[in-house]
């Protein structure tokens, strides 16, 4: 039985990682209306970005934890600024084109530079430990990476809903004509948006990497999981994203010790039921 | 009406004769490859009728096309005499029924959402073709042998190009016909209004979610054939035709080749396997390009190569209306 609380807590870093990618992918998703295809591959920059550092500085993941998100930023701001604005006006299946375009060059660009193999990042001091947690011992940064989700939930959260931007921001996302009419800079809103899901992107990247190991398939996977969380959770909606994640982190983390031979379809298999039970998802808004 | 479709009569007799004594020209490796053109022509026509007629952006056609072709190979291995017309109509039926099932749970959603749902059912698929070892081979895929074609009086073994490459003409020429007669009936026509003003055609009273997920099923159908003769034209079926990257190349093909006409799919696919034949001998980034390639034309050609092309023949002969040829705007629908 001592197996239980391990794959709770696996399942809990699991489900803190899909939070982080998933956030991301929704807060954009909510505020401009664009699904990103071109998260995920933002994400294996970050983690990709993260490998190259590490190499530099051995260790030191508060570097990448600090940089790879900035250098993310830039890039998501220039890809709005540059591309995305422009096929704004030729309508919605433009842009999931566009990004979905952007996410197929990333990941080749990445096979390309870092080659087309696995490769393994390592934290080392105290996060490449192990501390007893529940009657057993478990690898600390696995509870970082749970953790690191609660944080920047938490910093969403209050940003949303405490302080004079997040007003600015749901004002954008509700009437963004109106908005404009008022003073509010939208087109630099939808921007600094962008632009931040991307850097959010790059910070899970970094965050997965020691985790997962980098390599040019981590993007898909995460973005296959992460759109099952929109969908489980209901489109834009943080609150559904934060359920969502749990259950599929556990669902994912059980599934494995439970059913080893359907792990992979019960995630799908209850993105089915929620899709039959209720299409907009559990915290989604009704159509 | 039919008048105005006088003139594609002529050119579709005029392409399957061509096609028909390209064998006589070209070498091995050509004809090979003219095989594969047709096939992914096919492919690419009914991801159009999806993304060009009804608006829908898929990012799970692929899901169709390797149903279809793991069913066909799955199949002729495991049922001894198979013939081959049973075998390419097991693909079918499969592709129909998950076209069904899937279209029925999906077009709940339009949009990104939709969008979103076709990847991620992709992507069960393709977990389900990679682990289910016993029946789909896995990772090794499956080898097969292509049956005789069996034609009542008498039988045709296809184990040469040839035979296969007029079979394949043949069969999935006709696939492609049919699929433009369809954009033609009362219920293509309604599929295309339906994009343009859905809250409309609800008012005049058609139900749009049954004309939506007969397309959708129909589309899958017909990227099931395809799937079929790709598992016969290789003799080989392994999980990337099944995977996402299928469907990304069905999306560039259709998005290249331009999503405003019926051929342009098909201009799409040819551009597609030729560029990759030509591209991966002189590089191993082929696909960077092609990604390149795609968001440039999202970018600055949305219409694809075929807006460039009709762009053209309107300049060279001054055409006054642009209308006259385009099946699928709106103007000539509801004339």
């Amino acid at each position: 039985m001592s197996q239980i609380p391990v794959f709770f807590l696996h399942g809990l870093a699991y489900a803190g990682l899909l939070f982080l990618v998933s956030a991301g992918l929704t807060l954009v998703f909510g505020m401009m209306n664009v699904l990103n295809f071109a998260h995920a591959a933002m994400y294996m920059l970050g983690a990709y970005f993260s490998f190259s550092i590490l190499q530099r500085f051995t260790g030191q993941l508060w570097i990448s934890m600090i940089i790879c998100p900035i250098l993310l930023f830039i890039l998501g701001a220039l890809v709005e600024r540059f591309l995305l604005r422009r096929v704004h006006k030729f309508g919605h299946v433009q842009e999931l084109l566009l990004t979905f375009g952007l996410a197929y060059i990333i990941t080749e660009l990445v096979k390309w530079y870092w080659g087309n193999y696995p490769l393994a990042v390592n934290v080392t001091g105290f996060l490449n430990s192990t501390i007893p947690i529940f009657g057993i011992t478990y690898p600390v940064y696995r509870i970082f990476i749970f953790l690191c989700a609660v944080c920047v939930g938490l910093i969403m959260a209050f940003i949303l809903y405490k302080t004079r931007l997040g007003i600015i921001l749901r004002a954008a996302v509700n009437d963004s004509e109106m908005a404009n009419t008022l003073g509010v800079n939208v087109p630099l809103v939808f921007m600094g948006v962008f632009a931040f899901g991307a850097a959010l992107s790059g910070f899970s990247g970094v965050i997965a990497g020691p985790l997962l190991s980098t390599f040019p398939g981590m993007a898909q996977e995460i973005l296959i999981d992460a759109f099952v969380v929109i969908v489980v959770g209901g489109f834009g909606s943080l609150g559904g994203a934060i359920i969502a994640s749990l259950i599929i982190g556990e669902l994912q983390s059980f599934g494995v010790l439970l059913f080893p031979n359907l792990s992979i379809a019960l995630v799908y298999l209850l993105m089915a039921v929620v899709l039959i039970i209720k299409p907009s998802g559990l915290f989604g808004e009704t159509e | 009406m039919n008048q105005k479709h006088t003139p594609f009569v002529p050119i579709i007799v005029l392409a399957f004769l061509i096609a028909g004594v390209l064998p006589a020209f070209l070498k091995l490796y050509y004809l090979n490859m003219m095989t594969e053109i047709i096939i992914f022509s096919l492919y690419a026509v009914s991801y159009n009728l999806l993304l060009g007629y009804a608006g829908l952006l898929s990012f799970g056609h692929a899901m169709f096309f390797g149903l279809g072709a793991f069913a066909t190979a799955v199949a002729i291995i495991r049922i001894p005499e198979l013939s081959l017309w049973n075998a390419i109509l097991i693909g079918l039926v499969m592709a129909v029924v998950a076209g069904f099932v899937l279209g029925f749970l999906m077009l709940r959603h339009k949009g990104a959402y939709f969008a979103l749902l076709t990847l991620a059912f992709n992507a069960l698929f393709y977990a389900v073709a990679t682990k289910w070892h016993s029946v789909t081979g896995g990772d090794d895929g499956l080898s097969i042998t292509r049956p005789a074609l069996d034609l009542g009086i008498t039988s045709f073994s296809l184990a040469n190009l040839t035979s296969f490459y007029y079979l394949t003409l043949v069969v999935v020429g006709a696939g492609m016909v049919f699929c433009w007669y369809f954009t033609q009936t009362a219920m293509g026509k309604t599929v295309l209004l339906m994009r343009e003003n859905e809250e409309r055609m609800k008012f005049l009273g058609y139900n749009t979610h049954v004309a939506r997920l007969i397309l959708f099923t129909f589309s899958g159908a017909v990227a099931g054939l395809a799937g079929s003769f790709y598992a016969l034209h290789f003799q080989f079926v392994s999980i990337s035709a099944i995977s996402i990257d299928m469907t990304t190349a069905v999306l560039l093909m259709t998005f290249v080749g331009g999503t405003q006409k019926f051929w342009g799919p098909i201009l799409g696919a040819f551009v597609y396997i030729i560029l990759q034949n030509y591209l991966s001998d002189i590089t191993d980034r082929w696909p960077l390009f092609m990604g390149f390639i795609f968001v440039f034309m999202v970018m600055f050609i949305p219409g694809g190569l075929s807006e460039v092309i009709t762009k053209i023949q309107q300049r060279l002969f001054r055409k006054g209306n642009g209308n006259d040829d385009q099946p699928v705007s709106v103007e000539e629908a509801i004339s």
